[in-house]
């Protein structure tokens, strides 16, 4: 299985002997080119032409971070798997309201009945959400109603609001309490946790988008709008939930991550090198871990599951196979 | 499937099979290298091997494990080169 390589050192990437050779100030090492599903750049790296070349054959994306943990921009190889019938029918759906309102009222229900899978998990733990979870069921029956997508957007938004203030009813440590989401910067160690393992959960769905024939840029719940990709920010709220929240769950409950793993900066709170390290460790290991696929009778790793689920949707687009989504069953 | 694939080529071949090999990959000592690695990119890699070597003089052995579940690894003394993904 091919593995994502993340990159924190400062140092140079570059092209040797037709693999690839990571340049640090005190090491060097070589990374097997065949193994390298996509490459995520946190620490300040140079590269070259004849570098981008070979990556380029090879059809690996490379992911950038600024210094704070923000997402850049992707390195997106000029796409190997050209299909202008799916861009055709892709723009067709966006267009029309008609074709796009069922598969974007699937995208939301299936991210509420993921967001109940991981509330009903603690409940069973005895933590203290039934409220939240008969709220939350209450709201979610009004979805199907919804008119137009900014009326499905706002509940979904008011759900959500339901959902991270019930973190507080999981999370047994007075350190990080959700009393408000706040992006751009986060302002506390719980928001910048869900900052910080929402934005790899977009880039890991762009890096399976690649692997399709599906055009990041054309959404289906969020907007195309003339900057960023769209449509990975839809794939990514149904595993939001099940991977990036469980995640925050364990790190805080089993005090791998502290206050020690956060620093404030002059408007907002970051985490540190270390505590990135820390949760990318719990993500890989997320990703690469395996459930019993309930329909292919297979084990499947998460990060495979992402792609099934753009699969779904391509076949949706294509061939208009009712696109549903994947609900957790624990 | 998971492998570990020792060789001793010789020096006329052996730096043709030491960059061949750190495609495919992980080297962690002289002469040996491990990784996962699927079916078809282990085909690449043998015939890649095969074409270079001397069937007379060069040696290649390959363990082959369908999970790493049943094995340890145990390093003592120094670990020259770690598997670690997060660099």
């Amino acid at each position: 299985m091919k593995k994502d390589i993340f990159i924190f050192k400062d140092g140079e990437l570059k092209r040797k002997d037709n693999t690839i050779l990571f340049l640090g100030e005190e090491q060097q090492k070589y990374l097997p080119i065949e193994q390298v599903d996509a490459i995520w750049v946190f620490g300040e790296v140079t590269l070259n032409k004849r570098f981008l070349e070979i990556i380029s054959t090879k059809e690996i994306c490379i992911h950038f971070f600024n210094h704070y943990g923000y997402y850049l921009g992707t390195y997106y190889p000029r796409e190997h798997l050209n299909s202008g019938l799916v861009i055709l029918k892709q723009v067709n759906l966006y267009s029309q309201d008609s074709m796009r309102m069922p598969v974007a009222k699937e995208i939301i229900k299936t991210a509420v009945k993921n967001i109940l899978i991981v509330l009903k998990y603690y409940r069973s733990r005895s933590k203290l959400v039934s409220s939240g979870i008969e709220t939350i069921e209450s709201m979610a029956t009004q979805i199907e109603k919804c008119q137009d997508i900014n009326e499905l957007m706002a509940y979904e938004g008011n759900i959500r609001g339901v959902y991270y203030q019930n973190f507080n009813d999981i999370i047994d440590n007075d350190n990080f309490q959700f009393i408000k989401r706040s992006k751009r910067p986060p302002l506390d160690g719980i928001n910048a946790l869900i900052s910080f393992g929402n934005s790899l959960m977009y880039t890991s769905v762009l890096s399976e988008i690649y692997k399709t024939h599906l055009d990041p840029r054309i959404g289906i719940l969020h907007a195309t709008n003339g900057r960023k990709f769209s449509l990975n920010l839809d794939i990514a709220e149904v595993f939001k939930p099940i991977v990036v929240d469980r995640i925050i769950f364990n790190l805080i409950n089993r005090k791998v991550i502290t206050e020690k793993d956060f620093k404030k900066q002059t408007h907002g709170t970051m985490l540190t090198e270390k505590g990135k390290k820390k949760f990318l460790k719990e993500y890989t290991d997320k990703m690469m871990s395996t459930i019993k696929h309930p329909r292919l009778n297979q084990y499947v790793t998460y990060k495979r599951l992402i792609r099934l689920e753009l699969y779904k949707i391509q076949r949706h687009i294509v061939e208009g196979d009712n696109y549903k989504g994947f609900v957790a069953r624990w | 499937m998971f492998v570990i694939l020792v060789y001793d080529f010789g020096e006329r071949r052996v730096a043709k099979a030491l960059k061949i090999c750190r495609k495919y990959l992980t080297w962690i000592q002289n002469s040996v290298f491990e990784g996962d690695i699927t079916e078809g990119k282990f085909k690449m890699l043998t015939l890649e091997l095969e074409r270079v070597m001397d069937k007379d003089n060069d040696s290649l052995i390959i363990f082959q494990f369908r999970s790493k579940r049943y094995s340890d690894r145990l390093v003592i003394g120094l670990e020259k080169n770690s598997l670690n993904h997060i660099i």
